[in-house]
């Protein structure tokens, strides 16, 4: 099993210029407290908007490599989203699912990949293009690696340990946008 | 058996294309508007018949209004501009994104909304959601303005996307039946 932190300081370590979104929970407070930068972008609510969102960056920036840190509870909530991806097959796009089993935040309720649902194939079954599911940090890397060098959409399951943190992004959603966009040197 | 790619359906512009149509399309341009974000309904239709092939626009299909909340906010935050259109019973679909994402975090979203369950509605389970649909905008104060006119289609138009961008908030535009006509179904 893989340990959430050490598995998003990896990446972080990695980063450049690349647009980060990052779904509310855990996502949100391991992407910050492994480093936090101006391409991070934070959501605090909207369940299941991560993914759509990051979509959303990679067909704005297709010059720009985009990630998503979702969570298996918030992509259950917007399946449909995977579907949308395959269609439009961004080749700029990394989404990465850490998958704990459970709603942790709310009390630890198991999720449905708790018991049958493997969001692995459930991303192949939708039609992204490249898939791969990881338990351990070693293959996870190798993972990291691969869609760092090779044009995407991918989709990176990753089995996690159930673990959170105190820490904290900014809670300003004007903040956290402003800063992002000023970063990135555009306007609406 | 018709075919579906990359957001390319198989009718194409033509002479039949209603001039509101025409006119919300070429407004769409002048703000530099570059992403059709949808969900299928007769009216959305009207409008991507003539947005397809003109090479200012990308067409992306959801498969839930929601999510389109999600990608419009998205491609704002990287610096483009996108819309979402969608009929009444989408506007449900959405609610929570709005609230908790376009209008918090301040990100102009423009939706074009096909009214179902008012003048001309066959299908009573429409209604509903559509009776409700101006005071649920209300309730989040969000900005809306209803089309109802060939001669005001322009201006309302233009203003409401002027005071999407200038608030950085979600502005919704209703497409009436009085204006689209409704389905012949009894």
């Amino acid at each position: 099993m893989i340990d959430h932190l050490e598995a998003t300081r990896y990446l972080v370590n990695r980063l450049t210029d690349e647009l980060v979104v990052a779904s509310l929970g855990n996502a949100k407070y391991a992407l910050f407290q492994s480093g936090d930068r101006a391409l991070n972008f934070y959501l605090w609510n909207s369940m299941g908007m991560a993914c759509s969102m990051g979509l959303g960056m990679a067909m704005a920036r297709p010059e720009r490599r985009v990630i998503i840190l979702d969570g298996d509870g918030a992509l259950l909530m917007n399946l449909g989203s995977l579907a949308t991806e395959a269609m439009r097959n961004p080749p700029n796009l990394i989404h990465i699912v850490w998958d704990n089993r459970q709603y942790q935040l709310t009390g630890g309720q198991p999720t449905s990949t708790a018991y049958r649902t493997d969001l692995a194939r459930v991303a192949e079954g939708a039609g992204i293009a490249n898939v791969v599911r990881v338990e351990s940090l070693s293959a996870y890397q190798r993972a990291i690696d691969k869609a760092f060098s090779q044009p995407g959409p991918w989709f990176i399951h990753a089995l996690v340990e159930a673990a959170t943190t105190h820490v904290r992004p900014p809670k300003s959603p004007t903040f956290i946008k402003h800063r992002f966009m000023t970063e990135l040197g555009v306007s609406h | 058996m018709t075919s579906v790619t990359n957001g390319i359906s198989p009718s194409s512009p033509g002479e039949g294309d209603p001039q509101w149509a025409r006119t919300i399309i070429g407004v769409l341009k002048t703000y530099n508007i570059r992403f059709l974000n949808l969900v299928p309904d007769a009216i959305g239709e009207r409008l991507l018949r003539v947005a397809r092939g003109d090479p200012a626009f990308e067409i992306l299909p959801l498969t839930r209004e929601e999510e389109g909340v999600g990608v419009v906010c998205g491609q704002a935050v990287g610096g483009a501009r996108g819309v979402l259109l969608m009929p009444t019973s989408g506007l449900g679909n959405s609610l929570n994104a709005l609230a908790s994402l376009a209008i918090p975090y301040r990100i102009p979203l423009p939706m074009i909304i096909g009214f179902r369950g008012d003048l001309g509605e066959f299908n009573a389970a429409q209604v509903p959601m559509g009776q409700a649909t101006t005071a649920v905008l209300a309730a989040l104060n969000i900005p809306a303005f209803t089309l109802t006119r060939e001669d005001e289609v322009e201006r309302v138009t233009d203003g409401a996307l002027k005071l999407a961008y200038a608030n950085e908030g979600p502005v919704a535009l209703l497409v009436s039946t009085q204006l689209a006509g409704w389905k012949n179904e009894k």
